[in-house]
């Protein structure tokens, strides 16, 4: 699969026009849409919740070569952080989200020494990782006051005269979060640092040869994946409004995002959104009103079967077979 | 330009170098040959920083190299080649020298890019694909042409003729000649060919092993009892 | 103080040969397959809620109950395989997202199954004191640290002793020469996958006798799992068993001497010990390293 930065993206130029016009739409669109429906708009905002996660561990994965299965980790410190930071110091809002996006992007720095070991292992020391905080946060009662949670997390305040605390207001801001994640990922991916990632999983020897700093690249990505995750928590945890430990650090902010990105094509960038979306809304519609108790052995399924007989995604598999979006014009147009 | 004083090696009980001291001078093209296992390969991997040395010190262009972390050397003007040809096969050729520039070049320079190509006979080919779309010769030329775009000042060739056949040797050894002329580097260059050896290099350091037994031309080194022994595996005073 | 001590060693010790039958079925399968089961715990959990099942729907000792325990489990493992075995390609990775998916199958199996409330034995006699000396302990700890004691006394003859053992040991440290000894790596494989149900089984039943179980137990069992497998270094044995008592003592110590809330993070710790400091374990090859 070559990714060489003289490669021209073969459906830019259908994409070009799609994307403009998607874009308004999301923005426009979908909140008058579904205006009235308050359950389906926060299913919803929790869909592109998650998958911003999604997007995040899909660029470790891509970019950094890395699997991980504790993202939840930190989703959590983010988190807590921005909550800590918005109740006990003070700050605003929109300081706290990126500051709870740095503290998980601090947190990473601890699995750094899990960079050196080999896949299985490092996927797990994340898994350890998650784990540990969660811990942590139920014990560490004089911060987070542990198991009892935190409460009446300030919401998303007015601006310009609109008040963002609603359904629609946290939409607009987890969809530009989750926008401009994209946005960054992909200009990480077409650049020289994407290259030299690209090249590095298969011939780790051959770019350290030519001066590529392997290890420091791999530990950006586990930053910025961290990063992102971070903001994604922070963000959640003014929407929702309350935090306790086994809520910010629950296993399915690491598993929903992981199930999305596989189904919508994790090698994409715009692949995890649209599963994450796909996936959780039908888990929540459908699944779950099936099975109200354990209706997420459906995604067990789903991941297992994808893995045997599509590991690209679902969403890339069915693509496939459709006519191609921006089409060439055919020859009786 | 390259000084090794002392260098050891110890691979378990085995001494795979051993008290090897060598010097290659600013513009200099010297060889490096031995027999099998006489340890070059191990010489090349000890200058690019994968194995570390028990003993012994390296300086390269005046400063202490052993502290240089491997993937600073290239940074540091050293290039190397790999003996068999290591492209980033996810890249094209073009894609190759980009980042070869960009990590250890100092910077992209797609002239600069377009002359190496031009020189090493890949000039229209910047767009192939490195793991499918070239010839061995090809890859042996993207091989040094990744190492010209780090902008060494020096460049470690690990058996880069091998595989080709007569007439590719000696279009290769003009390509190492021309780009000695153009770029005025050190060349350290580890060869089985003699007549390549004798044709490209003022100089020939010889290795058994792990001990340096020769440091000469190569009129001196050819006809030196021990080196002939070396490769006939007749010891030197029989 | 010293009788805290050696109560703590004492319990610590029992608690850990349990958690050495789950760790040496994880280095099992990884040794074979060079894959990490991330459905490992989940199948110890599996095993408990049979033993559960057993005791609830049949009022049967839970002891009784490992047979059953045994085959399901059994049966869930070979199943794990047969689906692993069919990745086609990149299997180190794609085999950690499969068993992820089959251990969140089978965390909400068991949510579904048997609702998320905690459960643990009823069995008077199982939960009964014994004393020995000052120290003491539930009876079904004692009982199952004998029981595993001569379950793994059993698996190290059957890999030093036996063909098959033997099989297993020769996939494992060199799977090509294996085969070209005309050794089936697939039927070593399954064999291995197994074996590994049948410890987990135990593990289950034992873990349901003196413990308490709940669905969410699964992750947190393979997790230290693997944090005894990094303690101890991949590819060696007794470096799982030692890992394993370590982590119990460590974890009963803590109980002891901090809190028991803290005993899950007393291993977390041990393992971020590990990884910063003895990145081989305290008996492991370099296997794990990157090769530089």
């Amino acid at each position: 699969m070559t990714d060489a930065g003289a490669r021209v993206d073969a459906h830019a130029v259908g994409r070009r026009a799609i994307v403009p016009a998607l874009v308004v739409a999301l923005y426009l669109v979908v909140p008058l849409a579904f205006a009235g429906n308050l359950h389906l708009m926060s299913l919803v905002v929790a869909s592109l919740t998650i998958g911003g996660i999604a997007l995040a561990w899909a660029l470790l994965g891509n970019l950094g070569g890395l699997v991980s299965f504790g993202h939840a980790a930190f989703f959590g410190v983010g988190s807590y952080a921005s909550a800590l930071l918005v109740m006990k110091a003070g700050w605003p809002i929109a300081a706290a989200i990126v500051a709870g996006g740095a503290s998980a992007a601090l947190a990473a720095v601890l699995v750094l020494p899990a960079l050196r070991l080999r896949g299985p292992y490092f996927a797990l020391a994340v898994l350890a990782y998650a784990h540990i905080f969660r811990i942590v946060a139920t014990e560490w009662k004089s911060l987070t006051n542990g198991a009892g949670g935190i409460g009446s997390i300030p919401r998303f305040p007015v601006v310009l005269g609109y008040d963002f605390s609603g359904k629609t207001g946290a939409y607009w801001i987890v969809l530009s979060l989750v926008l401009a994640f994209a946005i960054v990922y992909r200009r990480v991916r077409y650049s020289d640092y994407g290259l030299a990632l690209s090249a590095m999983h298969d011939s780790e020897e051959a770019t350290r040869a030519v001066g590529v700093n392997s290890v420091l690249l791999k530990a950006a990505m586990l930053f910025l994946s961290a990063f992102m995750t971070g903001v994604m928590g922070a963000f959640n945890a003014h929407y929702i409004g309350f935090l306790e430990p086994d809520y910010a650090f629950s296993g399915l902010w690491t598993m929903l995002p992981i199930v999305a990105a596989i189904f919508g094509g994790y090698r994409t960038i715009a692949g995890p959104l649209f599963g994450a979306v796909v996936v959780y809304l039908v888990d929540q519609l459908v699944f779950k009103a099936v099975m109200p108790i354990g209706h997420q052995i459906v995604l067990g399924a789903l991941l297992g079967a994808m893995i045997l007989w599509s590991p690209e995604g679902l969403l890339p598999a069915l693509a496939n077979r459709l006519p191609r979006a921006g089409a060439r014009p055919s020859r009786d147009a | 330009m390259l000084e090794l004083v002392g260098i050891d090696v110890h691979f378990g009980g085995i001494k795979a170098l051993d008290s090897v001291s060598l010097a290659v001078g600013t513009s200099e093209i010297v060889g490096l040959v031995g027999p099998n296992g006489a340890g070059k390969t191990t010489l090349f991997n000890v200058l690019s920083g994968t194995v570390r040395p028990r003993r012994g010190t390296m300086r390269f262009d005046g400063a202490d190299l052993g502290a240089v972390p491997p993937y600073a050397r290239a940074r540091r003007g050293l290039g190397r080649t790999f003996q068999i040809p290591q492209p980033m096969h996810t890249l094209t050729v073009a894609g190759n020298l980009q980042v070869a520039q960009r990590f250890g070049g100092g910077g992209v320079d797609r002239r600069a890019q377009a002359e190496i190509l031009e020189l090493v006979g890949l000039a229209g080919k910047a767009d192939r694909d490195a793991a499918t779309g070239l010839s061995l010769t090809e890859l042996k030329a993207l091989e040094v042409a990744k190492a010209l775009a780090t902008r060494p000042r020096m460049l470690l060739l690990d058996e880069v003729l091998a595989g080709l056949e007569v007439q590719g040797k000696r279009q290769f050894t003009q390509l190492l000649a021309q780009i000695h002329a153009r770029y005025g580097l050190a060349i350290l260059i580890i060869e089985h060919d003699i007549e390549t050896i004798r044709s490209l290099c003022p100089r020939v350091a010889v290795l058994d092993f792990g001990r340096l037994i020769a440091d000469g031309t190569p009129a001196e080194v050819f006809s030196n009892p021990a080196v002939v022994a070396s490769y006939t595996g007749v010891p030197a005073d029989a | 103080m010293t009788e805290l001590v050696l109560q703590a060693l004492y319990s610590g010790v029992l608690t850990g040969s349990s958690y050495a039958l789950i760790a040496l079925g994880l280095a099992l399968v990884f040794g074979t397959m060079k894959i990490i089961n991330l459905a490992h715990g989940e199948l110890v959990l599996l095993g408990a809620y049979i033993a559960y099942t057993c005791e609830s729907a049949l009022g049967v000792n839970p002891l009784l109950a490992i047979p059953a325990a045994i085959v399901v489990v059994c049966i869930a493992t070979a199943l794990t395989y047969a689906l692993v075995a069919r990745i086609g390609r990149d299997r180190e990775l794609n085999s950690l997202l499969l068993t992820y998916g089959v251990g969140v199958m089978l965390t909400n199996g068991a949510l579904l199954l048997w609702k998320a409330d905690i459960r643990s034995t009823r069995s008077a006699w199982l939960q009964e004191a014994f004393v020995m000396g000052p120290l003491y302990s539930m009876r079904s700890e004692l009982l199952f640290f004998v029981v595993s004691v001569a379950i793994i006394a059993g698996l190290w003859w059957w890999l030093a002793r036996t063909w098959a053992g033997r099989a297993v040991r020769a996939v494992a440290s060199n799977r090509e020469a294996a085969k070209l000894m005309g050794i089936d790596p697939h039927r070593v494989e399954l064999a291995s996958f197994v074996v590994a149900g049948l410890l987990a089984a135990f593990a289950g039943v034992a873990i349901y006798s003196f413990g308490v179980i709940q669905p969410s137990l699964g992750t947190s069992l393979t997790i230290k799992a693997f944090v005894i497998t990094v303690l101890a270094g991949m590819g060696s044995v007794p470096g799982v068993l030692v890992g394993a008592l370590l982590l119990g003592i460590t974890e009963s110590l803590t109980t002891t001497f901090l809190s028991s809330a803290l005993q899950e993070l007393a291993g977390m710790v041990l393992f971020l010990v590990v990884l910063f400091a003895l990145p081989n374990g305290l008996f492991g090859t370099a296997w794990r390293r990157r090769v530089r």
